[in-house]
């Protein structure tokens, strides 16, 4: 079970999860003596502005977390001198402010698409330099700050439990909550600052012995928890979180226990290292990934995905990172998608900033990997916000809806909605693997002239189905614009997008759903269409204010589940052409299109 | 001008919004009191996040979404007030514990491939989006809310302003914490349906701190938190009609805003007082000496 530990990346998350152990020792205890968990828990998630800012300004998201978490620790430090302030109020609506500055800068300022660049934020798989020394930051500062100043912060510590802390103790907090950040993420961690040190709590109250135990806590914890999570192979952050709240439970109850009846501590002791030989047993019967001698490769999406498993048919074996239940923003990755990537020999991304997160993967993984961009040979492309634009023309400079598009100059990174593109990254990821595995040449050219033809046909079906309605009568709203690739090739007018940005930051403004209910009215769009991976009330709303349906749901980030129909880049589009023309029939036309 | 103000009314989108907030702002002006006063801000800021295992263990089992947030709720409360009630740690690290360990879970959880997409995002609403449904639960649960603590009135103003002492007696004040915190877990529920977590939490918590900031008395401090829930949400929803910024963060932002108001309009008091005080000091010695001159 340790031949997890010879591997870099892993290694990595070893140091970095001891750096963070260290800090967690040292400033842990002061987090609970203080009362400042909601403090430590709010600097972190109220990063969320800085992250928005470094992807729309292009820095670093390390840093832009940095300012963010300086920023809320300066302005709470600033509230907490008024002793008659419950710090916690204080702080929640310091942390308020700050998801609601992220929220607008989000959808009124950048209109960002997507948060996948946070993918990899967050990862104790994908840790690197910056991210170690953050840490070792972060670290030496608790060893500096404890040395000088653990006197004075014992001396008024226990006297004192409702905030109203030193300045540089809540900054320190800002440090190692960011480095956290890094490391777990923003809801996790809390699984390392605080839940270590208030399970030490219960067995001491000596000072140094405090910090030592919780240092040595949180070592065995994040270690425990990393090799758990290689063998079970699930996100790490998650089960070193899981694995501290069941030591901590067990460690109240044993204490509860030996309250009552101090004959039964030993027993409490034997359930604990009983339940600790059960974690590691359990750990030590998971499997390795097999290696097969079949050509390996990675795609970053689920529709990459689809595609090189088509081309590459028996001959490849593709390990795909998204799917089709992760959401990219949530999503952390597995220990096996990274050991993947170091095993194949190719990686397929889908390009044009949607997958730039696997730049971080690749280089984390150790991985030798050839990249193949599928957006690098489009035939066609469409700037973002295309589609609102075109209705722009139509409309007059002084539609209220034209400000609402994200900003132009960008390409639209959903390109397989054009089957001409999907066609031309065929070819593609066809040259790309033959280069890779020349004997298999005859049989992968055979798939992807079959899937070739396959998109040539569909094509026309979808052509044909919606030549059903009349031109001007191809009138819709989506979700979030996320089709204009489609709208475009047949003819669809897109008069407007429910959301701003394609972020799940993103939140509509009541002006401008206001604006696209009167355009829904006067222009009599039949049908609202909302998306599949994404919350529908708002357009069902909408379309109950206005009259039209949002019966239909459209594919456009994500495909359906695996083994449905809509699993597959065709099967989506044709549910796309069938949901298009039987929303704005009212379901009066239907068509059969086969996948 | 008058068009300016009513424009927005005038459309039905604004309109239900307006209403919904208006209801959670009495929800807020009453239970967030108590909220603050108690120090609950964090479990009114995390606990939405212990949904997330109940979730998805119903989607497992095929159970309603909804039934699963609220046992995960009920269950994230329950834990809070038991950890809660360990006095070495407090209030504070018991949320902090809970919600870590429910997260945590619920991203495992959720690893299952059978789980659906978007699920966190399911549950949480947008103001915007906001329908008579969601109106009339709220509504009823204002009326629950507003009985309870009528009924309750007594007892949390005891275990309310004397919180510290009354812990330190070792007279644990556990039955109406637990009341406390099931009723934050049901306006939890009820709210994040309607209007997402960011903005649950400014609501509950935003006007009471801000009350209590202008008022010691719990009756006024209630009232001020009401009225400042209801200027807020009108403030926002225009900022978001007209200046066409993000519904829920808008209202948030004036929230936060009527705080730092209040928190000015505090500060100004109190240096006025303590000036007014030295000057009276200053007049009294001096009497006192005019006094010890005439002896």
């Amino acid at each position: 079970m340790f031949e997890s530990f010879a591997l870099p990346f892993f290694q990595r998350g070893i140091v970095e999860i001891l750096l963070l152990a260290s800090v967690s020792g040292l400033l842990g205890v002061w987090i609970v003596l203080r009362g400042l968990a909601f403090y430590a828990h709010a600097v972190g998630t109220a990063a969320v502005p800085g992250l928005v800012l470094a992807d729309g300004l292009g820095f670093s998201a390390l840093l832009g977390a940095f300012g963010a978490a300086l920023v809320m620790a300066a302005i709470v430090a600033l509230l907490l001198r008024r002793r008659s302030l419950g710090s916690d109020s204080a702080t929640s609506l310091v942390l308020a402010g700050a998801l609601a500055l992220g929220v607008i800068l989000a959808s009124d300022v950048f209109g960002s698409q997507g948060s996948v660049d946070r993918l990899l934020f967050g990862s104790l798989l994908a840790i690197g330099t910056p991210e170690l020394l953050l840490a070792a930051a972060a670290a030496l500062a608790a060893v500096a700050a404890t040395t000088i100043f653990g006197p004075r912060w014992l001396a008024a510590g226990f006297a004192d439990r409702r905030g109203s802390s030193d300045p540089l103790l809540i900054g320190l907090i800002a440090l190692a909550a960011v480095a956290a950040l890094a490391a777990v993420g923003a809801l996790l961690a809390t699984a390392i600052l605080v839940v270590p040190a208030a399970t030490t709590r219960l067995i001491t109250n000596r000072l140094p012995l405090w910090q030592l135990t919780t240092a040595a806590l949180a070592a065995a914890e994040g270690v425990v928890g990393m090799t758990l999570a290689y063998q079970l192979n699930v996100p790490p952050g998650a089960a070193i979180a899981v694995l501290a709240g069941i030591v901590f439970a067990l460690v109240a109850v044993a204490g509860v226990i030996h309250q009552r009846r101090r004959k039964l501590a030993p027993l409490a002791l034997t359930m604990l290292g009983l339940s600790g030989f059960l974690v590691v047993g359990c750990a030590s019967d998971g499997g390795g990934a097999g290696s097969s001698p079949k050509l390996t490769v990675t795609a970053t999406t689920t529709q990459v995905g689809d595609l090189v498993r088509e081309v590459g048919g028996d001959a490849v074996s593709v390990n795909q990172i998204l799917t089709p239940n992760s959401e990219a923003h949530d999503y952390e990755p597995r220990p096996r998608d990274i050991g993947a990537v170091a095993d194949s020999k190719i990686v397929f991304t889908s390009g044009l900033g949607l997958d730039a997160w696997s730049a971080k993967l690749l280089k984390e993984s150790g991985s030798k990997a050839e990249v193949v961009d599928l957006s690098s040979e489009l035939p066609v492309s469409h700037p973002t916000g295309a589609g609102q634009r075109q209705s722009d023309q139509e409309q007059g400079a002084d539609d209220p809806v034209a400000g609402q598009g994200p900003a132009s100059g960008e390409i639209d990174p959903h390109w397989w909605h054009d089957l001409l593109n999907l066609e031309a990254a065929t070819t593609v990821v066809e040259t790309a693997l033959i280069l890779a595995d020349p004997a298999a040449k005859d049989q992968i050219s055979a798939n992807a002239e079959a899937y070739r033809a396959e998109i040539r046909a569909v094509d026309e079906e979808i052509r044909a189905c919606l030549e059903k309605v009349p031109a001007q009568k191809r009138l819709i709203v989506t979700d979030h614009d996320a089709v204009i690739y489609f709208t475009e090739r047949y003819g669809v007018t897109s008069v407007g997008a429910v959301f701003p940005a394609t972020s799940t930051q993103g939140q509509a403004s009541a002006g401008e759903v206001a604006a696209l209910e009167k355009l829904i009215r006067e222009k009599q769009v039949e049908a609202i269409f909302p998306e599949s991976s994404l919350n529908r009330a708002l357009a069902e709303r909408i379309a109950s204010d206005t009259g039209a349906s949002s019966e239909y749901t459209l594919y456009g980030d994500t495909l359906g589940a695996a083994s449905s129909a809509e699993g597959t880049v065709l099967g989506a589009e044709a549910a796309n052409a069938k949901a298009i023309v039987a929303g704005i029939t009212g379901g009066k036309q239907r068509c059969l299109i086969e996948t | 001008m008058i068009n300016w103000l009513l424009e927005p009314l005038r459309e039905p989108i604004v309109a239900r919004s307006l209403i919904e907030l208006a209801l959670l702002g009495l929800i807020s002006g009453t239970l967030g009191c108590w909220i603050v006063l108690a120090g609950r801000a964090y479990s009114a800021e995390s606990l939405a996040h212990s949904m997330l295992p109940g979730l998805v263990g119903a989607a497992l089992l095929g159970l309603p979404l909804v039934l699963g947030g609220a046992i995960g709720l009920a269950v994230g409360a329950s834990l809070i007030a038991l950890v809660g009630r360990i006095k070495v740690l407090g209030s504070e690290v018991a949320v902090s514990v809970v919600i870590t360990s429910l997260v945590g879970a619920g991203v495992l959880l959720g690893l299952a491939p059978t789980t659906p997409a978007g699920l966190s995002g399911i549950l949480f609403g947008d103001l915007l989006a906001v329908g008579a449904g969601d109106i009339a639960l709220a509504g009823g649960f204002a009326v629950i809310v507003l009985a309870v603590l009528f009924v309750l009135h007594e007892g949390l103003l005891v275990a309310g302003f004397d919180r510290l002492n009354a812990t330190a007696l070792g007279r644990s004040p556990a039955p109406l914490d637990l009341a406390l915190a099931l009723l934050l877990a049901g306006a939890t529920l009820v709210a994040v349906q309607a209007l997402g977590n960011l903005l649950v939490v400014a609501i509950l918590v935003g006007p009471a701190a801000s009350a209590r900031l202008l008022s010691a008395r719990i009756g006024p401090m209630m009232l001020a938190a009401v009225g400042v829930a209801w200027a807020a949400s009108l403030v926002g929803l225009y900022a978001s009609y007209h200046a066409e910024l993000a519904a829920g963060a808008a209202v948030t932002c004036a929230l936060v805003v009527a705080f730092l108001a209040a928190l000015l309009a505090r500060s100004l008091r109190e240096a006025v007082a303590s000036d007014s005080r030295r000057r009276g000091r200053g007049a009294q010695s001096r009497g006192l000496r005019l006094r010890s001159r005439r002896a």
